[in-house]
C-alpha cells in the first residue's frame, strides 16, 4: 500500500495495530530499498551501455535512432523504478508518472522488437548485480514496466 | 562496441519525461488561497455547475448567437493556450517546438488535455496527407445540449483547437464538430482543415450525416 496513502487514510485517527505493523516494515525493509537506489544510481552508466551493446549484438540492423529512444526510455524506467521503491514499490507511482507516457511511444515507433531485447538481457544483468532479497523488491518492479512497455 | 554511447546520451539530450504530468504539474500555495502550475502560472478549478451556467446564461442572453461566442471565446483561450503551451515545452525539454518530434508533441497535448480535467484527447492521422487533422475528445467536460438545440456543442473545444492547430501549422484552419457526446455519441469527433474545404460540413451535421460519411465525402 501507499504510505502517503496509509497515513492520510487515518485522518482523526491513530494508527491501527495492522496498519503500525504495515508501517514498520517498511521502515524495516528502507535500509535495503536505499540500498538497490544507490546501486542502480551508481551502476546506471555501466547497465545501460551493456544493453545498448547487447541490442547492437542481436539487432546489428536495428535504427541507432530507435535504440536511442529504447535505451532512454530504460532510463527513465530505472529512475522511476528507483524512486518507486523508495515509495513501497508504488506501482500506482510508476504506471501514472511514466509508463503511460512511454507506451504511447513504444507502440507508436514499433520498438517492441528493441525492447523485448532490452527487457530480456537487463533481466540477466540485474539479476547478477542484485542479491535475491533486494531483487525480491526491484523485480516486480521492473516486470511492471517490461508487462507495459512489450505486450 | 555499440553505436551509442551512453555518457553521451545523458549528457547531450534531453529526457523526455512528462511535463504535465498530474502530480508534478498541479502545485499551489494554498495558505494563499493559490492553485498554480509548476511554472507558476495560476490554475482555478470550475466546477461543472459553472460551464452548465456559462451555457445557460449565454443561451438565455444572446440566443442562436451563443455558440459564436463561445467559439469566439475559445478562440482566444486557444491562442494564449498555444503560447503557453510551446513556451513550457520548450523551456522544459530544451528544444523549441519546431524541433520536436510530432510524438512527443501529440502526447504533451493529450497530457495536457488529462491533467487539466478537459477529459481525453485523441488525434488520428489516418488523413494528415489530405490536409486533413481528426481529433476525438472523450468525456469533455464541454459537451452540453444547449436548450432547443440538437447540435454538437463542444463550442469552446472546437475554438481552442482551431485557434491551437492554426498558430501550429501557421495557417488558418476551422475545426468543425460532427459527433457529440451530448447527442449520445461515444466521443466527440473534430475534423480540422482550411475553411474553404470544410464549408458544408456543418451543415451536413445539421443533415443528420455520420462522421465516417462525412470524411468520405471530404476526400473523395
Amino acid at each position: 500500500m501507499r504510505v502517503a496513502d496509509l497515513l492520510q487514510k487515518t485522518e482523526d485517527r491513530f494508527l491501527n495495530p495492522d496498519e503500525i505493523a504495515e508501517l514498520r516494515n517498511f521502515v524495516a525493509g528502507m535500509p535495503t530499498r536505499l540500498q538497490i537506489y544507490k546501486k542502480l544510481r551508481d551502476r546506471e552508466v555501466p547497465i545501460l551501455q551493456a544493453v545498448a551493446d547487447q541490442v547492437d549484438r542481436e539487432l546489428p540492423n536495428a535504427d541507432p535512432k530507435d535504440v536511442e529512444k529504447s535505451i532512454s526510455s530504460l532510463m527513465l524506467v530505472l529512475r522511476y523504478c528507483a524512486m518507486a521503491l523508495l515509495m513501497n514499490n508504488d506501482e500506482a507511482f510508476l504506471k501514472q508518472r511514466i509508463l503511460r507516457w512511454l507506451e504511447q511511444v513504444s507502440t507508436a515507433y514499433n520498438l517492441r522488437r528493441i525492447n523485448e531485447v532490452i527487457f530480456r538481457y537487463l533481466n540477466q544483468l540485474i539479476s547478477q548485480e542484485f542479491s535475491p532479497a533486494e531483487l525480491g523488491l526491484l523485480q516486480p518492479l521492473i516486470t511492471t514496466a517490461q508487462v507495459t512497455l512489450i505486450y | 562496441m555499440s553505436k551509442l554511447n551512453v555518457l553521451d546520451l545523458i549528457s547531450d539530450k534531453p529526457l523526455i519525461a512528462n511535463f504535465f504530468d498530474y502530480e508534478a504539474y498541479v502545485r499551489g500555495d494554498l495558505e494563499l488561497g493559490l492553485l498554480e502550475n509548476r511554472r507558476g502560472d495560476r490554475l482555478i478549478s470550475i466546477p461543472d455547475t459553472m460551464i452548465n451556467a456559462l451555457y445557460q446564461g449565454l443561451s438565455k442572453e444572446t440566443g442562436q448567437a451563443a455558440r459564436l461566442v463561445m467559439i469566439n471565446c475559445g478562440k482566444w483561450w486557444g491562442k494564449s493556450f498555444y503560447n503557453r503551451f510551446q513556451q513550457s515545452l520548450q523551456d522544459f525539454y530544451g528544444i523549441p517546438l519546431s524541433e520536436m518530434d510530432m510524438l512527443t508533441f501529440v502526447r504533451s497535448l493529450k497530457e495536457y488535455w488529462i491533467t487539466h480535467g478537459w477529459g481525453k484527447l485523441e488525434f488520428d492521422p489516418e488523413y494528415r496527407d489530405r490536409g486533413l487533422i481528426v481529433i476525438k475528445t472523450y468525456n469533455s467536460a464541454y459537451s452540453r445540449s444547449l436548450p432547443g438545440e440538437q447540435r454538437p456543442s463542444c463550442f469552446l473545444e472546437a475554438g481552442i483547437l482551431s485557434s491551437f492547430f492554426s498558430r501550429l501549422v501557421g495557417r488558418e484552419l476551422v475545426a468543425v464538430q460532427t459527433t457529440c457526446e451530448s447527442l449520445g455519441a461515444d466521443c466527440n469527433h473534430f475534423i480540422l482543415g482550411i475553411p474553404e474545404r470544410l464549408s458544408r460540413v456543418e451543415q451536413w451535421v445539421l443533415d443528420g450525416m455520420s462522421h465516417d460519411a462525412i470524411m468520405q465525402k471530404l476526400v473523395l
